[in-house]
């Protein structure tokens, strides 16, 4: 009888179960998501370029099952308190407390069970769409790395992870229900929430926030200074902090925005800022816990995606010049003309059994583009490309100065990296370089190489590999063996990048997998507050207030609270990426790259929980 | 002849969709309520009193028939027309859920006056003016959950008045009250019946609150049963009351 009953009001709550069915899929779907990675070890081995890769991942695995239990709990409470009168009313009925505690076990069971169903095959297809795209990006394989979307030991560490904290909550649950009296059930909406605040408190806490994110962004903005030590302050500083303003100044905040008489007073304000201050309130931890959550999420895939494009940057930091083009045919000549062209020189060279012979005047009649390292420099983007201006006196010269006079420093450095006349190139050849009578005496016909600069490497990276396959070719006629690697900037690119791709790749998938999971906690908390403002809605209906002032009032009231930790996430991001600039080349490249991710997973978040709120609160029909 | 504030003609109202099993709730209701009036409306559990005053109050539409409040008919609006309307001619109190607990009792009562637009300037002194009325001055700054039931139902009427309204409902204000806190409420609405010439339509099922209207209406089964008037004492007319009351529930002995 009561499992009849049970059923036909879960048929008649469709919609709710139907929110609670929707988050607990997403946790599941992202929690599966998370483990297909870190599950797969072979593929963080094969992928890592910091030793601490695997760790990070279990550190990441327990921080995403804490916040997954803390969400499932957020959400059963939000069934819970849909369901109390009902379970009251059951009671008052006469009906026996072991059997609703029974009942409500083995609701949240059968709900936890479709999800996790649901959830799995959703991750799946999650993994498999965001896996693709990112390493379509990224350009890398998965079959060459191993990555499954499908990957059995994911799915069996999910539902076991997930089964325990079902039975867990489900228990926790029920053994809610069973402590409480009937009374408390049947006044479960009339609970109030109690303001206490302190002057004194707030102003010391307001302080106490202030001065540690100051600490804090001083010390990640100066880390070079701290070094190792300022990390450990700045996370010692920063989370407290982030609390910190999360409990007291944006109370405060909000506060002193009522005391607004203008603002408070007019039209609905008073009610949305009243709504807003308590809930606030209520949800600091949460809210504190999302703006960590966010910086965390949000600086794993800026970091990845920053290391990605600071690729080309690393990769060009060594060579001036793009690309050096040993015999150019007409269609090599062809695909440097259709570029835009920075820099195109033309040099002079013989070669013999034994040699290569650079024209001196040649080269000195427009001398090639060198980067210039400074002892005082201390990011890699303070290097300043000029030309080599030593003059070249002696008429003989080689590398190592075994024949004739060695290379000054800076004309070594343009031969063999910018005109890449190295090993691989011309295998055990001595290279010279050699003035207008000794050219004339090597015996051999004269050939041509061009150095060409572009004006943005990363754009016109495909035509440098068409340019790279041809001198390959070139390498190997003159070396007489294979070769597999000629070096030169388009080279040193393509081992840089497959070397961090994979580690750009795992920071940008975790980052993503954060990000939704954090968002679905707010939304989650916030909807299960949402039953007790039903009432409220109603009565502002009821004296007079338009449907369409009161959507606006949750939109505005939503809106807010999902912007503060968004904002103070995002601060967080952005000083926190300073802490990158000694390894990275320029750390903010492409940086609304990820906020516009963020931003779009976030706001996808704020337009479903405004219209699940509002189909929880407001009047249905109308 | 005062102006008559509430004109309810030949009102009907069915429950229940067409095909579907049909209530009739209110069967050919017709009355009028002068301005200023007190007036008390009656009836056994189920009577429709409710009902009655939902129509009433925009809140819920007649089957047919029209009310006309103030002049203007309500039958007829569309929902936002309706909201408006409330916000400016309508005041209400409730038994329950009367006050938002995240706003403090001065918040309470300015909210009529925000909504409909009243310069921030002119709020206050309304505000005010209405506590003093009340005698709720002490409390404003209040949260509702740090005050009793009685000054919640005297803030739910401080907020029905603010705004001077045309007509101001209540279903049942004193039913969570004590007699002590109930007496009080009545004789507020007395006071603001008597000296601020607010019309009033009570709905209630204690004789002894109705006692202090100028008119009760008995609804019996959805149709105007009897009107009685006051013309003497108090106790005189709460005894009439009871009278009438005895006589509605003896015909259908439960
Ligand atoms: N939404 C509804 N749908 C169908 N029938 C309804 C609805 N609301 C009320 N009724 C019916 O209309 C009749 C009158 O209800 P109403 O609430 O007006 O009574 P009441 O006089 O206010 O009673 P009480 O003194 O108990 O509050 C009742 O029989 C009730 O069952
Ligand atoms: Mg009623």
């Amino acid at each position: 009888m009561l499992v009849k009953l049970s059923l036909s009001s879960m048929r008649k709550m469709f919609k709710d179960y139907l929110v609670l069915l929707f988050g607990l899929t997403i946790s599941i779907a992202i929690f599966y998501m998370f483990q297909t990675l870190a599950q797969n070890e072979a593929f963080v081995e094969a992928n890592k370029m910091i030793s601490a890769t695997m760790f990070v991942f279990h550190v990441g695995t327990f921080i995403l099952g804490f916040i997954t239990i803390f969400y499932i709990f957020y959400a059963t409470s939000f069934i819970q308190t849909l369901r109390q009168k009902e379970m009251a009313m059951y009671l008052t009925l006469g009906a026996k407390k072991s059997k609703i505690t029974q009942l409500m076990f083995m609701e949240t069971l059968f709900i936890g069970i479709v999800s996790l169903v649901i959830g799995i095959i959703i991750g799946m297809g999650l993994t498999a769409v965001i896996a693709d795209v990112l390493m379509d990006m990224l350009d890398f394989s998965a079959e060459a790395t191993g990555f499954k979307a499908i990957y059995t030991s994911s799915i069996i560490t999910t539902v076991i992870f997930y089964i325990i904290l079902f039975l867990l909550t489900s228990i926790v649950n029920a053994w809610q229900i069973g402590k409480k009296k009937v009374l408390d059930l049947l006044q479960a909406n009339k609970q109030e929430d109690v303001i206490k605040t302190s002057g004194l408190k707030t102003f010391f806490g307001v302080l106490v926030s202030i001065i540690l994110m100051v600490i804090g962004y001083y010390t990640m903005i100066h880390i070079a200074k701290f070094q190792h030590f300022g990390v450990i302050l700045a996370t010692i500083t920063i989370v407290p902090g982030t609390y910190f303003i999360f409990i007291s100044f944006l109370p405060y905040f909000v506060k002193k925005l009522k005391q607004n008489r203008m603002l408070n007073e007019t039209g609905i304000n008073s009610f949305t800022l009243g709504q807003l201050r308590f809930r606030m309130l209520n949800l600091t931890k949460v809210l504190g816990t999302v703006a960590m959550l966010i910086a965390l999420g949000l600086g794993a895939m800026t970091a990845g995606l920053s290391f990605y494009h600071n690729i080309e940057l690393q990769a060009s930091s060594f060579q001036a010049n793009d690309a050096a083009i040993y015999e150019p045919t007409k269609e090599d000549i062809d695909t440097i003309e259709a570029m835009d062209v920075s820099e195109k020189n033309t040099y002079e060279y013989k070669l013999t059994n034994d040699g290569v012979f650079f024209l001196k005047d040649s080269l000195l009649e427009k001398p090639p583009l060198v980067p210039h390292f400074d002892r005082s420099m201390e990011a890699i983007s303070d290097i300043q490309i000029k030309r080599v201006e030593e003059k070249l006196p002696a008429s003989l010269y080689t590398m190592d100065g075994t024949e004739g006079e060695e290379l000054p420093d800076k004309w070594l450095n343009a031969i063999s990296l910018e005109l890449n006349a190295s090993y691989t190139m011309f295998g055990e050849r001595t290279v010279y370089v050699v003035d207008q009578s000794h050219y004339e005496n090597v015996d051999a016909k004269e050939k041509q190489v061009i150095v060409t600069k572009t004006d943005d490497f990363s754009k016109h990276v495909s035509s440098f590999k068409q340019l790279e396959e041809r001198q390959q070719e070139v390498a190997e006629s003159y070396v007489g063996k294979p070769v597999d690697n000629v070096g030169g900037k388009y080279n040193n690119y393509v081992s840089l990048k497959s070397f961090s791709s994979g580690t750009v790749f795992m920071g940008i998938f975790l980052g993503i997998a954060f990000l939704m999971m954090m968002a679905s906690v707010l939304m989650f908390k916030l909807l299960s507050s949402a039953g007790a403002d039903i009432e409220r809605y109603h009565m502002l209906r009821k004296i007079g207030v338009r449907q369409s002032l009161l959507q606006r009032s949750i939109y505005r009231e939503l809106f807010l609270l999902f912007l503060f930790p968004a904002i103070i996430g995002l601060v967080h991001v952005l000083i926190g990426m300073q802490m990158f600039s000694f390894i990275l080349v320029e750390p903010y490249t492409k940086v609304w790259l990820p906020i516009s991710i963020f931003l779009v997973i976030y706001g996808l978040y704020y337009v479903i929980t405004v219209q699940l709120y509002k189909r929880i609160v407001l009047p249905k029909h109308h | 002849m005062a102006q008559s504030v509430l004109q309810v003609n030949h009102l009907n109202k069915v429950y229940g969709k067409r095909k579907e099993t049909q209530y009739h709730a209110l069967k050919n209701i017709s009355f009028a309520m002068k301005q200023g009036e007190f007036v008390g409306i009656m009836g056994a559990s189920g009577a429709g009193k409710t009902t009655l005053l939902n129509v009433i109050s925009t809140l819920d539409q007649a089957s047919s028939g029209s009310v006309k409040i103030a002049g203007t008919d309500i039958t007829n609006m569309k929902q936002n027309q309706l909201a408006d309307f409330r916000s400016q001619q309508l005041g209400f109190i409730f038994q329950d859920f009367n006050l938002l607990e995240n706003l403090t009792v001065y918040e309470n009562i300015a909210l009529p006056l925000s909504l409909q637009g009243v310069a921030v300037k002119n709020i206050k002194p309304s505000v005010l003016k209405v506590a003093k009325n009340l005698g709720i001055e002490e409390i404003l700054p209040k949260y509702p959950v740090t005050i009793s039931g009685g000054q919640k139902q005297r803030v739910a009427a401080a907020r029905a008045l603010v705004h001077e309204p045309a007509l101001i409902l209540a279903d049942e204000p004193t039913g969570a009250l004590d007699s002590k806190n109930a007496k009080s409420l009545m004789e507020t609405f007395v006071h603001m019946n008597e000296n601020l010439g607010t019309s009033i339509m009570l709905v209630t099922h204690d004789p002894l609150s109705a006692s202090y209207c100028q008119r009760i209406l008995f609804i019996q089964d959805g149709q105007l049963y009897k009107e009685i008037h006051r013309t003497h004492k108090r106790n005189e007319f709460h005894q009439a009351i009871l009278d009438v009351l005895s006589e509605i529930n003896k015909p259908n002995e439960w």
